[in-house]
C-alpha cells in the first residue's frame, strides 16, 4: 500500500482498463495532482513511437513547495510490444514505469516513490515493472534487453 | 471517488484530522538526535546523543555535556546497534531535543521540566513535568527507526508518544525506507554508514526484505579507532590531547613537538568525558583529512603502472592537520590506509583489545550477502538502485570505491549508485524524508490516532507501520 496516504483517482483505473482491453491506447502517463493529494491521468495516447513517449517523461515538470518548476517524476503504463530474441514472433507486455529522474527535487521524488504502490496495486494486469531514474533507464533498448533476458 | 487498496486490517479506524499543527519529526541515531517540524528542509534541532551524569543529575545537549568542570560521566542511551537501550534516558533526551530547540515550544522552567536537572543548588522539588500537561499534546509525531528495531521497542515508542508526551497521532517510519524514497526509489539496496553501524539492506516496493539485512561495526566510530591506532603507532607518536586540556599553544613547525601549556583541573574529568572530547578532534580529522582509496583495485593491489596503488598514493599530495596542542604534520598515504579496512579486511589496522575484523564485515561483502539473500529476479534491479546514506559515506572517495568494488564483483551487472550530492541530504536523509511525508496533506490517512491506540493498544504499530 501507499505509505503517503495519496489516493488514486478512479479515471486512472478506467483508462488502464481501456488500454488493456480496448487495444487502442498505447500508453498512459499519470501524475500527482498539483496539491499532491491524488494520482490522476495526465495524458493518454495511441502514438506508437517510443521516443515520443520517452521525450514526454524526460521533459516532465513538477512544482516544488515554493512553486518553482523543476524536473518531475511520473508514473506510466506502456503497452510494450517487442520481437522475441528467438525470432519467434511478437510479444506484448503491459509495463508499469515509475519515472523519477535523479535530478528532480527530493520532495517530489519522496512523494512519488512513497505513493507508487497505491497506483500499481489498483491496476490489474500489469506484466512488468520498470523503475527508472535516468534517461538511459528509459531507452527502448534498455527495457527490451530486460524483457529478452526474461527478467 | 478514490479507490485505494487498504485491506481491513490496515484500514485506519479513525483518521487523525488536526491539520493546523505541524507534525514533529524525530530521527534518533547513535551519534545525534535530529528533530524538527514536518515540512522544513532540515532538522532545526540537532542534539548529541551522548549525555552527562554527575552527582547532581543528568544533562543533555552540546552546551552542557562539553563542560570539563562538571565531573560528568558521559553515556549514550542507544546501543552500539543504534537501538534504544536505556528508555528512561532516551525519552528525556528526545524530549530535550524537541522542546529546547524548536521555537514554538515554551520552554518550561528548567528547574521543573525535569530535563537538565543539574540542580545541586536549587531548592526545588524534583518531580518533573506536572500532571495533565504533556509536552506534545498538539503535535503528531513521526519517528524513524532502524530495520532491526525489536517489536518491543517499537511498542515502547508509541507508548512514550501517547502516554508520556500526549501526542494526538503517531507514525513509525524505517530510516532506510525514507532514504530510498528520498532518492526516488521504492525498490533499492540501501547502504547506510553512520556512527556505530554500517548496514546494507534491500527494499522492495517500500518494504524491507528482512532476510537481506546485513550490519557490521565498520562505521564512523570504528574509523575513529583506526585513527587512534594510527596516532599511537606514528613515529613520533601523535598525542591526542583534546581542546579542553589546552590553555595556550605556540605555533611549531611540521613534525616538531608541541609547545603548549596545559590546563589543570582540581577534579580531573572522567575517562568517558575525555573520550567524548577526543572524538571531536577525530571527527574533525575525518572530515578534513581522511579519504577512501577510490579504486580501481585495492590500496594494496597492483596497478597498470607496475606498482601498488599504495605506492602510487604515496606520491599524491598530502594534507596538514593541526592538533589542539599545536602539533601538526603532513598526512600522506595514511589518509587512505585508515579507511581501507572498510573495503579490505586485511588492510585494517589492529585495534588493541578487539578481534581482527572479518571479510564478511566489509561493505562490499555485506552488499554481496544482502543481494544473495533475495530472489534471483530482484538482484540485478537492486544493483542498479543502490542508495548510499549516512555521515561516514561523506568521506571523499567512498562512493567511487564502492562502485569500483561492485563492478569488479559483478562484472556483467549494471551497477548504479545514487548518493545525494547535498551534505545535508546524506546526513539527514531519513529526517528529511520523514519531514516530506509528514507534511503531505494526505498523510492524515496514515497516522495512528490516539483513539486507535486506545482501542488496540501499542501493538497497533506492528499492524500499521510495516
Ligand atoms: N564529512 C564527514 N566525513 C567523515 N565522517 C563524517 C562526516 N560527517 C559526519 N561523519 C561521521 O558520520 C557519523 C555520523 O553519521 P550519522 O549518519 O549521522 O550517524 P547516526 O545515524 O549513527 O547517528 C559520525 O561517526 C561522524 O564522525
Ligand atoms: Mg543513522
Amino acid at each position: 500500500m501507499s505509505q503517503s496516504g495519496v489516493q488514486v483517482d478512479n479515471d486512472c483505473i478506467k483508462q488502464f482498463n481501456e488500454l488493456k482491453l480496448g487495444k487502442t491506447l498505447k500508453y498512459i502517463i499519470y501524475k500527482l495532482s498539483d496539491d499532491f493529494g491524488n494520482i490522476v491521468v495526465e495524458e493518454t495516447s495511441s502514438d506508437k513511437d517510443w521516443d515520443n513517449f520517452r521525450e514526454k517523461l524526460v521533459n516532465a515538470k513538477t512544482k516544488n513547495k515554493q512553486g518553482k518548476e523543476g524536473k518531475g517524476p511520473r508514473y506510466a503504463v506502456y503497452d510494450f510490444e517487442y520481437d522475441l530474441a528467438s525470432g519467434e514472433g511478437k510479444r506484448n507486455k503491459i509495463t508499469f514505469i515509475a519515472w523519477s529522474p535523479d535530478d528532480a527535487a527530493i520532495g517530489p521524488k519522496m512523494t512519488y516513490a512513497s505513493s507508487k504502490d497505491a497506483l500499481k496495486r489498483s491496476l490489474n494486469g500489469i506484466a512488468a515493472e520498470v523503475q527508472a531514474n535516468d534517461e538511459d533507464d528509459i531507452e527502448y533498448n534498455t527495457i527490451l534487453s530486460k524483457f529478452n533476458k526474461g527478467a | 471517488m478514490a479507490s485505494q487498496t487498504l485491506n481491513s486490517s490496515m484500514q485506519p479506524t479513525d483518521v487523525y484530522g488536526g491539520d493546523e499543527v505541524s507534525a514533529i519529526i524525530l530521527d534518533p541515531g547513535y551519534s545525534s538526535v535530529r528533530a524538527g517540524f514536518a515540512g522544513e528542509d532540515t532538522p532545526k534541532s540537532f542534539v548529541n546523543s551522548h549525555y552527562g551524569v554527575n552527582e547532581s543529575g543528568t544533562v543533555f545537549g552540546d552546551d552542557a555535556i562539553h563542560n570539563p568542570l562538571a565531573a560528568l560521566d558521559i553515556r549514550n542511551p542507544m546501543s552500539k546497534e543504534g537501538i534504544v537501550e536505556d528508555w528512561d534516558t532516551a525519552t528525556r533526551l528526545w524530549e530535550y531535543s524537541i522542546t529546547s530547540r524548536l521555537t514554538s515550544f515554551k520552554q518550561a522552567d528548567p528547574r521543573t521540566n525535569g530535563l537538565n536537572d543539574d540542580l545541586k543548588d536549587m531548592d526545588v522539588e524534583m518531580d518533573g513535568i506536572e500532571e495533565g500537561e504533556k509536552p506534545l499534546e498538539e503535535h503528531p509525531l513521526l519517528m524513524t527507526e532502524t530495520a532491526w528495531n525489536s517489536p518491543k521497542n517499537r511498542e515502547k515508542s508509541i507508548e512514550i508518544a501517547m502516554e508520556s508526551w500526549g501526542c494526538p497521532a503517531f507514525w513509525l517510519a524505517r530510516n532506510s525506507v525514507m532514504a530510498a524514497f528520498g532518492a526516488g526509489k521504492a525498490t533499492a539496496l540501501v547502504v547506510d554508514v553512520g556512527a556505530s553501524t554500517a548496514s546494507v539492506l534491500a527494499i522492495h516496493d517500500g518494504l524491507i526484505l528482512k532476510k537481506s539485512v546485513q550490519k557490521s561495526h565498520l562505521a564512523g566510530n570504528w574509523l575513529s579507532s583506526q585513527l587512534r591506532t594510527l596516532f599511537e603507532t606514528s613515529e613520533p607518536k601523535v598525542e591526542l590531547v583534546p581542546h579542553y586540556m589546552i590553555m595556550s599553544k605556540s605555533p611549531v613547525d611540521a613534525g616538531a613537538p608541541a609547545q603548549a601549556t596545559y590546563r589543570k583541573y582540581e577534579k580531573s574529568p572522567t575517562d568517558s568525558f575525555r573520550a567524548l572530547e577526543e572524538e571531536r578532534v577525530l571527527t574533525e580529522f575525518k572530515e578534513s583529512v581522511v579519504q577512501v582509496w577510490p579504486g580501481p583495485g585495492r590500496l594494496n593491489s597492483n596497478n597498470q603502472m607496475g606498482m601498488t596503488n599504495l605506492e602510487y598514493a604515496k606520491g599524491q599530495p598530502g594534507r596538514v592537520f593541526e592538533m589542539p596542542d599545536g602539533y601538526n604534520q603532513m598526512w600522506g598515504v595514511e589518509r587512505f590506509s585508515v579507511s581501507e579496512g572498510m573495503f579490505d579486511e586485511k588492510a585494517a589496522l589492529p585495534i588493541p583489545g578487539e578481534q581482527p575484523i572479518t571479510k564478511a564485515q566489509t561493505i562490499p561483502e555485506m552488499v554481496k550477502a544482502s543481494v544473495n539473500a533475495v530472489d534471483m529476479d530482484l538482484r540485478s534491479q537492486l544493483l542498479q538502485n543502490i542508495v548510499v546514506t549516512g555521515g561516514t559515506t561523506l568521506i571523499n572517495g567512498f562512493t567511487d570505491r564502492l562502485n569500483n568494488e561492485l563492478v569488479a564483483m559483478y562484472p556483467s551487472a549494471r551497477i548504479k549508485i545514487q548518493a545525494a550530492g547535498l551534505t545535508a541530504e546524506r546526513r539527514f536523509g531519513s529526517w528529511i524524508g520523514g519531514s516530506i511525508l509528514g507534511s503531505l496533506g494526505t498523510f492524515h490517512q496514515m497516522w495512528i490516532s490516539r483513539k486507535e491506540y486506545e482501542e488496540f493498544g501499542a501493538n497497533v504499530v506492528e499492524k500499521r507501520c510495516k
